[in-house]
């Protein structure tokens, strides 16, 4: 979304917004989740950053991601930080999926509409938003059409 | 993975004192500066020393060498630093600094305060509310950066190795059972499995007592040249390897397994660099900010094969002294560990290993104590360890 640096953080209060990240947020206003890619070599890298770790290219373009991947570690939260329409009563489950475009390129969030018994590693997942503080929010679904067995590691 | 073994400081720099103030699981009515300033006149006091002495001042974030320096009265110095917890991080600078001649004398300092990121009683004293760390991912809960990333990994360990939390709950019964033998420890009371697995969950798979327990405390070494500390009252502790580890994706989520992180450079680099290892190891330290690390420093020491630790410390138990005794003889963090003593960041795992070795260490003393490896530090950016020895 074509906003200002300045509208950009307004909108993401206490996320870590710098100039290698801001395209990231921008793109989550239009509901497209950006991931960081080397144009000269091709490599995914995660978190964003200014320079490609594998060739040290300066050429990086963050670029959309499918949103499917699988479930690599799981935690569910009996306290945390307040954040409304949290309330931790029901523990609060926090995932890092392993995105199907490359091995070990990770992505955290939670897992929305499923139980947390059915939240396990393993289990095959795929993007969707929810709104948080007024701006959207990528988080995860059970994907129940395509799960699958675990990517190997 | 190549590391090098070239280690021209081994065995040439040596610590000559220890002290601790011991540990308080409330909120004391005293400043952080207070317990490093503490910790520090003891440990120079137990090495013959005065302010005067003192050329480098190396320490944790807070008190700043400068503040500590001014509290003690230190007339000058010629080098200071205060490099990140865990406190490895600050031998290695000490090593660095007197081999290279930086400084003669380092005094190394580490305060442990509770502050509202590890405990929220500590909200109730204002003089306290100004430590709150804050950090642009804290108040975003699907973030698994700092704690909540040691109980993303115990998940991937239950789920890759098919344990249980009893294995975890293994390490945090050991600790007490030692704490239970000192006097410095701040959680004294006997811990069963019971207990354990009936304690608050606070992330699952961990709970409460996975996590080191917040303290007000602090502990001090003098660091100096083996050679000075021939001429000083104790037995000087020599430091044959000291290192850092960390791999090529140190964050939380991006680190690649748990086969592959910063333990597994610390444990290559101190088999280069020093002369011994587990075989001829009198007492281990392995850090257990978090059980889980605990488990994989002692898979990836090469006590036992990964997802085996819970079962090595089955077959090592001492049901006796309800904790465990590697081969009947080795204790693991024979001081009760940050789980028990108090989370020390690892100044408490390098102050009771330089006891051990003195063979000071009271009613815990492990007979003939002769060389002591420890393991700080989790898997991400902070896994570090040393290799410490006395003259045969």
């Amino acid at each position: 979304m074509d906003i200002s640096d300045e509208e950009l953080l307004a909108r993401f209060p206490g996320y870590p917004l710098d100039h290698d990240t801001a395209a990231r947020y921008r793109g989550w206003l239009d509901h497209v989740m950006l991931v960081d890619r080397c144009s000269a070599c091709g490599i995914w890298h995660e978190p964003p950053g200014p320079i490609c770790p594998a060739c040290w290219s300066t050429d990086i373009v963050p670029t959309r991601v499918e949103g499917t991947g699988t479930i690599h570690l799981a935690i569910f939260l009996h306290q945390g930080p307040p954040v409304e329409g949290i309330d931790y009563s029901t523990p609060y489950p926090v995932v890092v999926v392993e995105l199907d475009e490359q091995p070990n390129l990770r992505m955290s969030s939670t897992v929305v509409g499923a139980a947390n018994e059915d939240i396990v590693i393993g289990t095959r997942v795929r993007l969707d938003w929810i709104e948080r503080r007024g701006a959207p929010m990528p988080v995860f679904r059970l994907d129940e059409v395509a799960r699958s067995a675990p990517v190997s590691s | 993975m190549t590391v090098s073994a070239r280690n021209p400081a081994k065995d040439r720099v040596a610590i000559a004192a220890a002290a601790t103030t011991g540990f308080t699981a409330s909120n004391t009515n005293r400043s952080q500066l207070s317990y490093a300033a503490e910790a520090c006149v003891a440990a120079l006091r137990a090495a013959g020393l005065t302010a005067a002495d003192v050329d480098g001042v190396i320490g944790s974030s807070t008190p700043s060498a400068p503040d500590l320096q001014q509290a003690l009265g230190i007339p000058a110095v010629t080098y200071f630093a205060n490099p990140p917890i865990p406190f490895v991080n600050q031998l290695a600078a000490a090593v660095g600094a007197v081999h290279s001649g930086l400084c003669n004398v380092a005094l190394v300092y580490h305060a442990s305060y509770r502050l509202p990121w590890n405990t929220g009683s500590a909200w109730k004293d204002p003089f306290r509310r100004g430590g709150m760390a804050g950090g642009a991912g804290a108040a975003i809960p699907e973030s698994v950066y700092g704690s909540p990333g040691y109980t993303a990994w115990a998940s991937r360990y239950l789920y890759e190795f098919g344990g249980s939390r009893e294995d975890f709950g293994l390490v945090a019964i050991n600790d007490r059972s030692n704490a239970m033998r000192n006097p410095a420890a701040a959680m004294r009371e006997p811990l069963t499995m019971d207990d354990y697995l009936a304690a608050r969950m606070i992330r699952s798979p961990l709970c409460m007592l996975d996590m080191d327990i917040a303290v007000d405390g602090g502990d001090a070494f003098v660091v100096t040249t083996t050679e000075r500390a021939r001429d000083m009252p104790l037995q000087p502790v020599l430091i044959n390897a000291v290192t850092l580890g960390m791999t090529g994706t140190p964050s939380e989520s991006q680190t690649p397994s748990l086969r592959e992180h910063g333990q597994q450079v610390v444990v290559e680099s101190l088999r280069s660099r020093g002369d011994f290892w587990i075989d001829e190891c009198d007492v281990y330290f392995p850090y257990d900010g978090f059980s889980i690390i605990t488990l994989n420093w002692i898979e990836n020491a090469g006590w036992c094969g990964p997802g085996e630790a819970g079962d090595f410390l089955r077959t090592h138990w001492d049901t006796a002294t309800n904790r465990v005794l590697i081969n009947g003889r080795v204790p693991i963090n024979p001081h009760g560990g940050s789980l028990s003593e108090g989370a020390s960041q690892g100044s408490g795992h390098l102050r009771e290993a330089v006891h051990q070795l003195q063979g000071v260490a009271g009613e815990r003393q492990v007979v003939g104590a002769k060389r002591a490896i420890v393991t700080a530090g989790g898997f991400f950016f902070n896994a570090q360890g040393a290799t410490l020895r006395i003259d045969d």
